[in-house]
This record gives C-alpha cells, sequence and structure tokens, in this order.
C-alpha cells in the first residue's frame, strides 16, 4: 500500500503554507493573460505543476487522506487505469480512514457534488460503495444516509434533475438492499404520478416523475440483475399508459413544422421514446449494452490473493432508505414542460448514432445533456468530459475516437458501436433547439460548441460540419425559432474560427428567390457577420460569387445618408436640415416647434391630414443621423428629444413612424435599428404594440417581410421584454407573507399587463394567421396583380404559418407560467408550504424571479 | 454554512487577480495578527455585481459590435468605451453593465475567453463603473499593457507606445 501513498507523479499540486488537511486542492488557479489564448491550451488535465517546482529536486509527498481521495474519486474512470480498480482503492483507503469524522464528512460532501454535476461518473461513484461495503459496511450505509438526505431535500424542493440523478447512485447500489430496494420507491413515485394525473389530466410533472422512473430502472436492473426484470417488466406496464399519453402543450414543441412524411424527423416525447425502447429491452432480456459494470466479487479476488486464509463472505446487505414524497407534490421552481427527442444524426444509413428504438440513445443523451446543464460554469471541463465520452460507459459502446465519418462502417465492422463526436453535437443540438426554452442562456451552447472544437478540432469539426448541413437542409420545416438560433449560433460561431465556412456549396442556393428559407439564412447570417465584424472583412471570407451580397457602400466609415440632404428628391429638405443644425446645437424646443410647424404648413398644403407623420420623420431620421456615429451617442440624441418623442408618441400614427423612420434610416444595418428600436421601447417612446403593428400593418407587404431575420428578431425582442415583465410581476406575487394590500397592488398590475400581453400575441397570431391561410390583404393583392407567382406566394404563406406557430407557442408558454390559472395553482402552493426559514425563501423568489436561469444557490 | 465546494472551478470568479490580492493579505495577517477579526472580504464588494470589465478589445471594435455579442448574456444597461485620455479614442478595453447580476455572471462564464473581433477577450466582474475610469492610465494615454508590448499587434496600434517612440528617436 506504501506506494499509494506517494505521490511523485507531475500530477502534483502541493502548495507551500497550506493546511496539511486540505492539501493543495484541485487547480484552484485560473490564469488570466490578456495576450495569449490560453483557452486553447490542454486543461482540465488535473493539477498543472507548480511553477516554483522546477528546478527544485523532486521530494517524496505524503498527500493528505483527504485531498488523495477528492482526487481519486474526481478522476474516477479518466484514466487508462480500470475504473473497477480505482474504485477498490478509493474504498480501501476510505476504510482506513474512515473513523476520521471530519474527513468522512468532508469526503460524503464530494460524493453528493460529484453525483450532482457529473451524471457521467454516478456509476463509479456506486461502484466505490459497493466495494466500500465489503471494505467496511459502514461506508455503505453512511453513503446511503447522506445520498438520502439530499436526495430527500430534492425531491421536497421539487429540484427534479437532481432527484434523478441522487436517485440513479441508488440504483446502482441494488444489489445491497434486503428487499425489492429502489423498485420500492419507484412504485411509490408511480402511484404519485397516478394521482397527479387524475388530479389533472394535463399536468405535466407527473410527465417529469415517469421520465425519471424510466431512467432509474436500466441502472438498478444492470447493478441488480435478473432476479428484477420481473419488477421492472411490471413497473413499465403501468408507465405505458402515461408515456405514450400526449398532453395539448406537446404539440407546440414539434422541432418541425409541415407535411409529416416530409419532415427529417417525426416527434418523439422523450417519455415516450424511453417506454418504447425499454419495453424493447425487456423483451430482449434487458441487454442494457451501454452501461458499465463492475464485478461483484473484485474485491474478493484482490484480497484473496494477499490473505489465503480467509474465507469470502457475502457482502452485507441493508435495508433501504425510507423517502418520503410530498403531498401536494411541489412541481418546483421552474417551469416544467414536456421534452421532445431531437437528433439530427439517428436512423440515417451509416447509424453513428444509436437509433431511436435503441435505449442507449435515451441513455447516453441524458447523461450527456445533464453533464452539460449541471456544469454550466465551466464550458471548458464540460468540452472535456464531452470528448472524454467513451471513458464513462461500457468498453465498446462506441468506435474509437475520431472515426471518420466515410469510414466508419468499415472500422466497426459487425459490432455496434457508436462515433462519440456525433453523440455529442447530437446532444448539444438538442439543447440549443430545446422547446420551449433551453435550461441555460443559448449563448453557453455557442460557448460549449466552440469549446470542443478547440480540444478535439480533427474530432469534432467534420461531425460539426454535417450537422450545420444537416440543419441547413432541413431550414424550410425547421421551427422559425429554431431557425433563428440556429442562424445566431451559427454566424457567432464563425466569428470564432475566422468566419472560414466552404460557402462554395451552398452557391447554387443564391440563385433561389429571397423568400426562399435557405436563400434568406445566407443573407441574414451575412448580416449577423458583419454585425460582429465589418463588412470588409466579411466580405473577403467569401467566394467571389457572393461578394456583390455585401454592397461596397457598407464598407465606408462613414453614416448611412441622410435624405434630407438630397432637396430634388426629399420633401421638407430645408426642415429636415434644420432639424439636423438645431439638435446638433442643442436648440430650444420653441426653435425646434417652428421648424416643425413649417413642416405641417406644407404637409397642409398638400393634402396630408396626418401632418405629424413627416414632421415626425424628419425629427427621428435627424436624431439617427446625428446619433450614427455610436449607440452612445443616438442614446444622447434620444435624450435630448426625449420630451418631444414622449409627445409625439400619444399620436398612434405619428409613434408608428418612429419605428418606420428608424428602421428607413438603418436599412442597411437592420441591427442597429433593432437595437434603437429596443432603447425607444425602454423609454415608453414607443409601445410593444407599436411595434408589431408597424411590422404587421405597416411593413408587412405581401408577407415579404416575414423572410426578413432581423423583423423575427425586433419582434422577439419585443415580445420578450412584455413576458419577461410579467414573469416578474407573477413571481413578486408569489413571495410568502406578503400584505394584502400589496398583494391587491400586485394582482391588479398582472391583470392589466397580461392582457395587453394577450392583446399583443392576439395581433401577432392574426397577422400571421392571414398570410399562412393566404387571406393577407397585401398577399391577396400582389397575388392577384401577378407581382407574386404562385411559387413565391406559398413560400410566404409557408413563412406565416412558421411565424404563426411560434407564436401560438410563445403565447400558451405564458399562459401555463403566468396565466390566471397557473398563478393561482402556485398561489395554492405557496399557501400549503410550511413556514421556511428566511434563506431558502429568498432563494427560491431569485430563481423565479432570473427566470428559468439556473438556480445558483446551490452552488 | 460555507458554500458546498464544486467539483470544478468555476468560471464565473472573479479574476486571479483580486483571490490573489486577498489570499496575500490574509496569509499576512495570519503571520501578523492572528487573533484580528477578518475585515470584509473584497469579493464581496463583487458578489452583486452587474458590470464586467472587458479586455484585449481591439481598438477598432466598436459599440455595435461589444453590444452585439455582450446582449447574447442579457439586456445591457449601459456600455462605456475605454478612451485614451489624451486622444479620446478607443483604447481597448470597456465596461459592460448587465442589469441583473446572474447576467453578469453568465457572461463570465459564456463570453470570457471567446472571440470579439477575432481577439480572444477577458472579462472580469467589477465593482462598477465610476467616471474617469472609463481613461486609460498608461503614461501616453492609453492601456498601461499598450506602453511595454514588445510585438506587434495591429488591433491595439502596432508596438507598444514606449518603444515605438525609442523607435521614432532613433531614426
Amino acid at each position: 500500500m506504501a506506494d499509494l501513498d506517494v505521490k511523485e507523479e507531475p500530477r502534483d499540486d502541493r502548495r507551500a503554507g497550506v493546511d496539511s488537511y486540505r492539501g493543495g486542492g484541485y487547480n484552484n488557479k485560473r490564469r488570466r493573460d490578456d495576450d495569449n489564448d490560453h483557452y486553447s491550451r490542454d486543461r482540465g488535465r488535473g493539477p498543472q505543476r507548480r511553477r516554483h517546482d522546477e528546478g527544485l529536486p523532486r521530494r517524496r509527498y505524503e498527500e493528505p487522506p483527504f485531498p488523495k481521495l477528492r482526487r481519486l474519486l474526481l478522476n474516477i474512470a479518466s484514466s487508462t487505469k480500470l475504473p473497477q480498480d480505482e474504485a477498490i482503492e478509493i474504498a480501501k483507503i476510505f476504510g482506513e480512514n474512515f473513523d476520521d469524522e471530519r474527513l468522512r464528512s468532508d469526503f460524503f460532501d464530494v460524493w453528493v457534488q460529484l453525483i450532482i454535476e457529473q451524471p457521467f461518473k454516478i456509476p463509479f461513484v456506486a461502484a466505490v460503495a459497493l466495494y466500500g461495503n465489503e471494505v467496511k459496511p459502514e461506508i455503505a450505509i453512511e453513503a446511503m444516509k447522506r445520498i438520502g438526505v439530499r436526495a430527500q431535500e430534492a425531491l421536497n424542493a421539487g429540484e427534479w434533475k437532481e432527484f434523478k440523478l441522487l436517485l440513479r447512485f441508488f440504483a446502482c447500489l441494488q444489489p445491497l438492499y434486503q428487499d425489492e430496494g429502489v423498485f420500492t420507491l419507484l412504485g411509490q413515485l408511480f402511484d404519485t404520478v397516478v394521482d397527479l394525473q387524475s388530479a389533472n389530466e394535463n399536468d405535466v410533472v407527473g410527465i417529469e416523475l415517469v421520465k425519471i422512473i424510466l431512467l432509474t430502472i436500466p441502472y438498478a436492473i444492470v447493478s441488480g440483475g435478473t432476479r428484477f426484470h420481473e419488477q421492472a417488466q411490471q413497473l413499465l406496464k403501468n408507465t405505458g399508459i402515461v408515456a405514450g399519453n400526449m398532453v395539448p402543450i406537446e404539440g407546440l414543441i414539434h422541432s418541425y413544422v409541415g407535411d409529416e412524411e416530409q419532415k427529417p424527423m417525426g416527434y418523439h416525447s422523450v417519455i415516450g421514446l424511453l417506454q418504447a425502447q425499454l419495453s424493447n429491452e425487456a423483451e430482449n432480456g434487458f441487454e442494457l449494452a451501454c452501461l458499465p459494470r463492475f464485478e461483484a466479487d473484485a474485491l474478493q479476488r484482490t484480497v484473496e490473493k494477499t490473505e489465503d486464509d480467509s474465507l469470502p463472505t457475502a457482502p452485507e446487505t441493508h435495508a433501504f432508505p425510507t423517502f418520503n414524497i410530498p403531498s401536494p407534490v411541489n412541481p418546483g421552481a421552474r417551469p416544467v414542460f414536456p421534452e421532445a427527442y431531437f437528433s439530427l444524426f439517428a436512423d440515417q444509413e451509416t447509424g453513428t448514432v444509436p437509433k431511436t428504438t435503441d435505449v442507449a440513445s435515451s441513455l447516453i443523451r441524458d447523461a450527456i445533456v445533464d453533464t452539460i446543464n449541471q456544469l454550466d460554469f465551466n464550458r471548458e471541463i464540460v468540452a472535456k468530459y464531452l470528448v472524454d465520452l467513451d471513458c464513462y460507459w461500457h468498453l465498446g459502446t462506441f468506435a474509437k475516437r475520431g472515426t471518420a465519418f466515410d469510414k466508419f462502417r468499415d472500422a466497426i465492422g459487425d459490432k455496434l458501436q457508436y462515433k462519440s463526436e456525433d453523440m455529442v453535437i447530437d446532444a448539444i443540438f438538442s439543447q440549443l433547439f430545446k422547446l420551449p426554452s433551453a435550461e441555460h442562456k443559448l449563448v453557453y451552447h455557442h460557448s460549449l460548441i466552440t469549446q470542443c472544437c478547440k480540444v478535439a478540432p480533427a474530432a469534432i469539426a467534420p461531425s460539426l460540419g454535417r450537422a450545420i448541413r444537416t440543419v441547413y437542409k432541413s431550414l424550410p420545416m425547421l421551427d422559425l425559432e429554431l431557425g433563428y438560433r440556429f442562424l445566431d449560433w451559427f454566424s457567432h460561431h464563425l466569428s470564432n474560427f475566422e468566419f472560414r465556412w466552404r460557402w462554395t456549396e451552398w452557391l447554387d442556393n443564391l440563385e433561389l428567390s429571397n423568400l426562399h428559407p435557405q436563400k434568406a439564412f445566407i443573407l441574414a447570417a451575412l448580416d449577423k457577420e458583419i454585425r460582429l465584424s465589418f463588412a470588409k472583412r466579411i466580405r473577403s471570407t467569401l467566394p467571389e460569387p457572393m461578394h456583390a451580397m455585401i454592397p461596397e457602400r457598407l464598407d465606408a466609415d462613414n453614416s448611412p445618408d441622410f435624405k434630407y440632404d438630397n432637396k430634388a428628391e426629399t420633401p421638407y429638405a430645408a426642415e429636415g436640415q434644420t432639424l439636423l443644425s438645431q439638435l446638433r446645437k442643442k436648440a430650444t424646443a420653441e426653435e425646434i416647434q417652428v421648424t416643425i410647424d413649417s413642416i405641417h404648413e406644407k404637409a397642409l398644403e398638400a393634402g396630408i391630414t396626418e401632418v405629424l407623420v413627416p414632421s415626425t420623420d424628419a425629427f427621428v431620421t435627424a436624431i439617427c443621423r446625428l446619433g450614427a456615429k455610436s449607440l452612445s451617442h443616438v442614446l444622447s440624441c434620444i435624450e435630448r428629444g426625449k420630451d418631444r418623442l414622449l409627445e409625439i408618441s400619444q399620436n398612434e400614427t405619428a409613434r408608428r413612424q418612429i419605428v418606420a423612420s428608424v428602421v428607413n434610416y438603418w436599412k442597411d444595418q437592420p441591427g442597429v435599428a433593432v437595437r434603437i428600436i429596443d432603447i425607444l421601447l425602454n423609454y415608453t417612446i414607443l409601445a410593444p404594440m407599436t411595434v408589431v403593428q408597424w411590422v404587421f400593418g405597416s411593413h408587412m407587404g405581401a408577407g415579404e417581410a416575414l423572410t426578413e431575420s432581423w423583423v423575427f428578431e425586433m419582434v422577439s425582442n419585443t415580445v420578450a421584454k412584455v413576458t419577461n415583465r410579467n414573469r416578474q410581476i407573477a413571481s413578486a406575487r408569489l413571495q410568502k407573507g406578503l400584505p394584502q394590500e400589496q398583494i391587491d397592488m400586485v394582482e391588479a398590475t398582472l391583470t392589466k399587463d397580461r392582457d395587453n400581453a394577450r392583446e399583443l400575441f392576439k395581433y401577432i397570431e392574426d397577422s400571421t394567421r392571414g398570410v399562412e391561410e393566404g387571406s393577407a390583404d397585401g398577399l391577396i393583392e400582389k397575388q392577384s396583380s401577378g407581382e407574386l407567382t404562385e411559387e413565391e406566394a406559398m413560400l410566404i404563406r409557408a413563412w406565416g404559418k412558421r411565424w404563426h406557430t411560434v407564436f401560438i407557442r410563445k403565447a400558451q408558454v405564458e399562459e401555463s407560467v403566468v396565466g390566471e390559472e397557473a398563478v393561482e395553482a402556485r398561489i395554492k402552493l405557496l399557501a400549503a408550504e410550511p413556514d421556511v426559514p428566511e434563506a431558502m425563501e429568498e432563494g427560491n423568489g431569485v430563481a423565479a424571479a432570473t427566470n428559468g436561469e439556473a438556480q445558483m444557490s446551490e452552488f | 454554512m460555507p458554500a458546498i465546494r464544486s467539483t470544478v472551478d468555476r468560471l464565473d470568479k472573479p479574476s486571479s487577480y483580486a483571490t490573489a490580492k486577498k489570499r496575500r493579505r490574509e496569509r499576512h495577517r495570519e503571520n501578523d495578527e492572528p487573533n484580528r477579526e477578518p475585515s470584509p472580504e473584497p469579493e464581496d464588494k463583487l458578489k452583486d455585481a452587474t458590470t464586467l470589465y472587458v479586455g484585449n478589445l481591439s481598438f477598432y471594435t466598436t459599440e455595435e459590435q461589444i453590444h452585439e455579442l455582450f446582449s447574447k448574456c442579457g439586456e445591457i444597461k449601459r456600455l462605456v468605451m475605454g478612451l485614451d485620455r489624451f486622444q479620446k479614442t478607443p483604447c481597448g478595453f470597456c465596461f459592460v453593465e448587465y442589469y441583473t447580476h446572474q447576467d453578469a455572471l453568465d457572461c463570465m462564464k459564456y463570453i470570457g475567453g471567446t472571440k470579439l473581433d477575432e481577439r480572444v477577450i477577458r472579462t472580469d466582474l467589477d465593482e462598477g463603473f465610476a467616471e474617469g475610469r472609463q481613461y486609460g492610465r498608461g503614461k501616453s494615454g492609453g492601456q498601461v499593457r499598450d506602453e511595454y508590448r514588445d510585438e506587434f499587434d495591429p488591433g491595439r496600434g502596432g508596438y507598444g507606445k514606449a518603444y515605438a517612440e525609442e523607435y521614432e528617436q532613433g531614426r
């Protein structure tokens, strides 16, 4: 054993002056260096050697037990060592130090944390407990106790993912229980599902529980063995009805829109798929080939070698801990939605990822997705774990890393193996494309993909390229919101890799009408790339035939033309110029009014009834021109004209003109217009409805506007502003112990704002439905005048359908979060909750207020 | 109760600059006055921080570009460009202020260390912008780091200013 206590590896992370109990810790050092791209270095491969080690003679160093145990456990299954041997080693060292109370407690904290943060490692942590049971049964007893406490807390709080992961640990200990073990609890959970579903047929928490049950069974069977097949089958019979059921909101989370047969992939709910896959497994004797296995007698064999005389004894078994399922069930802080299974690569000929009938698809996906979402605070580590995916599953589950796609079939022969890079990319895209919303900000997934490309460029990049081509091909059917997410990711991704993309393969599509989703994507991608860079640079990254798509006027560093400079063609040119110089010189309101009046007079003479329209145009365009240098400039110009703008906003027609003027001035750089509109909304110079009415009333045309991605961006931003606010108000209502007076106030605000949001959604839905059905005036007009071909009209109508789908979904999602029924239900739960200590309540409030962001308070 | 330590490092902690300073101070204190009450930690000031310092920008990167990237982490409340003290031109850093602390943390996690305008940028939690901090503190008006750089960085004014002057004089 002596050699185990000595550490002379380059992993050495000793640190002078650190107390001997904690040791050096796990690479706390973070390098920050402005000049170097340090992120490209291979990080996360264990602690780096300290600089002061160099040149000094190595001394043998006894690593204290706790840091050693921590290090071994955190790195389990990550090296070339056999994980089983690592588990035994950890169990033995832990056994030797088990009497150290502080060590014991701290080490179990590490277990809990590892289970929650690194789902890949759960079976291996459980293996430590399995072998630990033989070393010292107290290890297993105490582990169950400690992890049981945390699991119960998660259950009480409705932290479903954590509960699922902690429960998986118990499932992996199935052979240690005296009775049916984890199946007893799964049975109780199912009873709860029945209660929930009979109380409310559209219940979604029950769906989440069924998912947990189904994802726990495989781990329990692999560890527990054939004697539990019976229970599993019984449970599967029960879950079948729930898993096969569809709740109404599921109809809105489909990834593709349109004809069922043409979709790249039909809709599968995660639990529906799991149910089918497990039933399949049940028929084939629960092979569950991808899950890692441990030999029950591995420890015995090592003992026999050294102490021949001792007789092997059967490991001790224990009672399964009792869990208390709260009633009513706490649905948790985050809104729960059913989940769709999304895959870009599934069920294709080459079979690089498991078929959707193969349970491996769900099991591996689930663990990858949880790893991604639980460790969002360190994308560098996540990327490393994802690239190391093959370490954490049964040997032989994956083909050799980096096996090329075109050689894949030859490489695996007749074995059933998967391409780990494809599974990783598939899983990240499933999160980027999660509807109704991803767990973390979308940009996390952007930077995670970037990181994966840096860690293993040769292996990941080709998979990513195929993913891009697959999504691009599916654009005409892809949900519009997902199409926008793809666009935003794609342009951001390229900006991290010198804007390199093989545009030549899409050159044929340049011939397409701008109304075609693929052409619209290319146009939008170029705009987004320019926003992150500049026109000339982007042009230099494109093949020659695409150069004309970025007009040279965008190269010049100067501001867009001020139309009032053109005296011959622009009415009110003199007044426009005067306004500009007056704004520049900070003229008084009275002076400006004189110019405005002059426009009004001329407009009246020209027979214009709404004279505020031309004057607003001149005023707002002058603001844009004066503020063209940067967003700060335009901000201070708006500030300068604020009073007049607010006055203008009293007239709805003139108010809409504000949007029109901004967009018109920035027509070549719509990104700037979108930002300015956002600022104007914050000033309440514009109302959300103004923006939406301008889009669908003034800008829509025959519906061509729906193909412009910046229009979608502008409408989505506007809607998000409204819904975020409503969610904040709703969560303010859900504070415990509010005085009645405040409750009344919050409820009045919520009622009013909820109605406003509904009105906004209804306007969008009606307008887009008109296009979808081909009944919108603009569309009919241009169609009958022959300005639009039949084909073009059909393209526009398809855009209408895709817009409509998105906003129907958004509206219903909001109903399920801030609608009367949803809020009432939450208020009831709040009342049923026992009074909790201050700190916890605060945590809940914050989680609700940040609106779908991860709850940070645990970490 | 102390926060439970994560199994991996967090990218949303303040930089080693702030933590190293804190650690130095603690060690110092332990040696000198082992019984003294700990003074408020500098990290406490950052615990609700909504502002980020953003470094290693190109001088040519515009507000719009910064907005485009940083608004992926949440709505931006204020953006202050770092300026050369004398020229009043961008000198390669800025402050981004969000409405929420969470957005600032997310920015640390998801945007720090990625590229903007083809340069790897760095983000650091900041206690908040104060008037005057937008100016470079280097001798020639820009950031100190641009005074003594001996490799050529076209995005940040070529060679370090101190060397550039020497070079000019030598001619």
